[in-house]
């Protein structure tokens, strides 16, 4: 019915099945299941490949009387031999939970990145997986309300001079609903926020937005966020009189749309910005833009590294097993979060594009002296010529030097 | 994972400058040079001949820093080069050093070619000296000395060839053939001119952007791989037509992105083939070894990372092994070496542990 879909759902992606030992993603968990056996499970001295970290480890020690020390092909904080991993079974519950925020939040951001540069409305909104089918009811007090709500907001915005909406007005014909929220049905619609049609114009436009901070990610956010699925759940005829089904937190019917999140709502090219912040029951939500995670930071991350941005919060344990720690000073990190902090000040139009052409530092950068040579000039490499007393130190002086050796063609080491 | 390894008794206590096997099968004997002005002798047999520990059989003491070292004709005796400027061969029965050729800055490189018996040297002095190593009793036999465009910093040999890459980006590879030639004559001319200006069979420049690290010959004699210190390692053919010149690449290595999305480059400091499969191993200044296969272009494996730079890489001449000197501080060429940091690992190879996944790979 609507454009076509772009890229997978975040469901999708969640549902995706991984791989605890190095965090790649699936297909199907049959692939899963070889990607282990293959990389992680396969014994280096006769090829066969085991099921499980378990079984190779006894298979080593009965085969080849060898021991199993570590997983190899693993995340350093994931080698460990305890733990029996078989697909996604046996996955600690926490690593689970971090792996989970981590895919959410890589793909509200690169949501965010592509509303940015598209200018389209996100993923759901204007294919209107599905539009209300039925129309729905609501008190005609409620209408009226809204309505002068709406006027008195279409003033204002006309008022401001910043009426540029430029969200396509597609967006407006539809149901703000996006497709892949839907299952969440026991927080049935309240009628006072279905019947979107008549509302064509700004405010209509504005719910993507808003709705699409409330994703399901942050369960949190969830029962105020009844909202976003009246498309989905059915009329309920009991439910009609009182507008607030049970179990509902007590919460304003004015509350959706209500102008506090449209006076906030900034011209779109913000927006991207104003998006997260809004869900302010969201504790760990940083104060910028999520910074885009690449499969390689993100592997960075879940090995303990830790990211500019606070650590969501089932992570913790992911800094206890480092052994091997790779040469991150604490420095570098602090200078990472200034450089996430000064990016974010110069303003939102420079997206992450860094990621194609990455800065890089080199550990040694002299074009004209090898290694050795710098360390040959080092004082205490300096060559003491002959047995004599004299420590030559820095520069080398040459001419001395090339007549005490050119003289003898064989030199039995005195000394020694 | 699966691998043996151990790390050597009695290391040298300074960083390490060049790790060798002995090229005969059946040895397993192991020189190591350091910049503490020793070169070590170690063999990783125990007396009931079974592989273990190693232990240190001899360590000869240089009046500088040992920057390189090979091994000869036979196990029984090795080739040194270092910051004294001398290039010596050191008798290991009788730990005789004899001076072959002395050069006129640092002596970064020595090796010896089997197939033509000449031991090559490259210093700072941007030359190469060459000798003819079977002239028995008569030391008089001076080397000839080629001289090169640039400071030449590794050198590496086929049965036929001689790659000596040098700063610029320059590389030139000889013919050994016609080396051997001409260092035969220069014995038998005046000695006093015994510089020589040998036009190269091939002239090239380097494949990578940045200052040559080190540059290693596949085992047949088809080609080299060479590294750089930013991070890359290129693969490349001698064959000069143009099909065998489309087959070479690079690709980047030793490599690590920051959390702020800085990529961290290190110099891939040694190179080194296997002896059997042809596959070869990289070590970086980022304390990581990995297994290349350099046909099909594939990584092998990749080991666990070391906790200081990879200074040297060896495999022995059976291919069952690989050496892999540790040291810190290499890079930033002020940094103490600590105690205890200075170790030489050798991985007991499974069998087909180094070996590359195409059949067809010679």
């Amino acid at each position: 019915m609507g454009k076509k879909r772009r890229g997978p759902s975040l469901e999708e992606l969640l549902d995706r099945p991984w791989c605890y030992y190095c965090e790649r993603d699936f297909d199907d968990l049959k692939i899963l299941i070889s990607h282990q056996k293959a990389k992680h499970f396969k014994c280096d001295n006769c090829h066969r490949r085991l099921n499980t970290a378990g079984g190779l480890s006894v298979h080593l020690s009965q085969v080849h009387k060898e021991q199993l020390t570590q997983v190899q092909n693993a995340l350093p904080n994931r080698m460990g031999v305890d733990i029996e991993i078989f697909g996604m079974e046996g996955i600690p519950a926490d690593v689970l939970k971090a792996h989970q925020q981590r895919v959410a939040s890589q793909f509200q951001q690169a949501e965010l990145d592509r509303q940015h540069a598209t200018g389209n409305p996100p993923t759901g909104a204007s294919s209107g997986g599905q539009p209300a089918k039925r129309p729905k009811l609501e008190p005609v007090s409620e209408l009226k309300k809204r309505l002068a709500e709406h006027k008195a907001r279409r003033a204002e915005a006309l008022a401001g001079g910043s009426s540029g909406d430029v969200t396509p007005s597609s967006a407006v014909q539809s149901t703000p609903t996006p497709s892949g929220y839907a299952p969440s049905p026991q927080i049935a619609a309240t009628p006072q926020y279905s019947y979107p049609q008549p509302y064509g114009g700004p405010p209509t436009a504005m719910t993507p937005h808003f709705s699409q901070t409330g994703s399901p990610v942050y369960s949190s956010y969830s029962p105020v966020g009844g909202h976003q699925i009246p498309g989905a759940s059915p009329y309920t005829p009991s439910g009609y009189p009182s507008p607030f089904p049970v179990g509902l937190p007590a919460q304003p019917p004015v509350s959706y749309g209500a102008p506090p999140y449209h006076q906030q709502q900034p011209p779109p090219s913000d927006n991207r910005f104003m998006g997260l912040p809004a869900a302010s029951s969201l504790p760990q939500r940083p104060a910028f833009a999520v910074p885009s995670v690449n499969a390689h930071e993100m592997q960075q991350m879940h090995m303990g590294h830790v990211p500019p941005t606070p650590a969501p919060s089932g992570y913790s344990n992911g800094s206890s097993a480092r052994p091997t720690e790779n040469a991150f000073p604490v420095d570098n990190q602090i200078s990472g979060a200034a450089n996430d902090a000064a990016s974010k000040t110069e303003g939102s139009s420079k997206p992450k594009k860094e990621k194609a052409k990455p800065a890089i530092r080199m550990i040694y950068n002299d074009d004209t002296l090898s290694p050795e040579e710098k360390k040959a000039q080092l004082p205490r490499y300096a060559y003491v010529p002959d047995k004599s007393t004299q420590t030559v130190l820095g520069e080398i002086p040459g001419n001395a030097i090339v007549g005490a050796i050119q003289d003898s063609d064989t030199v039995i080491d005195p000394a020694h | 994972m699966t691998s043996h390894q151990f790390t050597l008794a009695s290391p040298p206590t300074d960083a390490i400058s060049a790790l060798k096997f002995s090229p005969d099968p059946n040895s397993a004997r192991l020189v190591v040079s350091s910049w503490d002005k020793n070169a070590y002798l170690y063999d990783l047999r125990d007396e009931n001949g079974k592989f273990g520990e190693g232990k240190l059989l001899q360590k000869f003491e240089h009046r500088a820093p040992v920057l390189d070292v090979c091994f000869g004709e036979t196990e029984n005796e090795i080739y040194t080069a270092g910051l004294d400027w001398d290039v010596r061969k050191i008798d290991l029965n009788t730990s005789e050093q004899t001076v072959l050729s002395s050069h006129e800055a640092g002596v970064r490189h020595v090796l010896y070619s089997r197939e033509h018996k000449l031991v090559i040297s490259a210093s700072w002095d941007s030359t190469l000296h060459i000798h003819q190593a079977d002239t028995g009793a008569n030391l008089e036999s001076l080397p000839i000395i080629v001289p090169l465009p640039s400071k030449p910093f590794s050198i590496s040999a086929t049965a036929t060839k001689l790659v000596v890459a040098m700063a610029s980006r320059a590389l030139h590879i000889y013919d050994l053939k016609a080396l051997a030639l001409l260092t035969a004559e220069a014995d038998s001319a005046d000695p006093s001119s015994n510089r020589v200006e040998v036009e190269p069979w091939q002239r090239r420049e380097s494949s990578l952007k940045f200052m040559t690290r080190a540059v290693a010959c596949m085992p047949d004699d088809a080609g080299y791989a060479s590294s750089s210190i930013e991070g890359r390692v290129a693969v490349e053919w001698f064959d000069p037509s143009p099909e065998s010149q489309a087959r070479k690449y690079a690709f980047k290595c030793h490599r690590q992105t920051g959390d702020d999305g800085v990529d961290v480059v290190y110099p891939v400091n040694a190179l080194t083939f296997h002896p059997i499969f042809g596959t070869f191993a990289s070590g970086g200044g980022d304390g990581v070894v990995a297994l290349w296969d350099g046909i099909s272009k594939r990584r092998i494996r990749q080991y666990q990372k070391y906790q200081h730079s990879v200074a040297a890489l060896a495999f022995s001449a059976s291919g069952q092994h690989l050496a892999i000197a540790v040291s810190p501080g290499f890079e930033d060429g002020h940094d103490e070496v600590p105690e205890g940091t200075v170790k030489v690992y050798v991985r007991e190879l499974g069998e087909t542990e180094a070996k590359g996944k195409s059949k067809s790979a010679k």
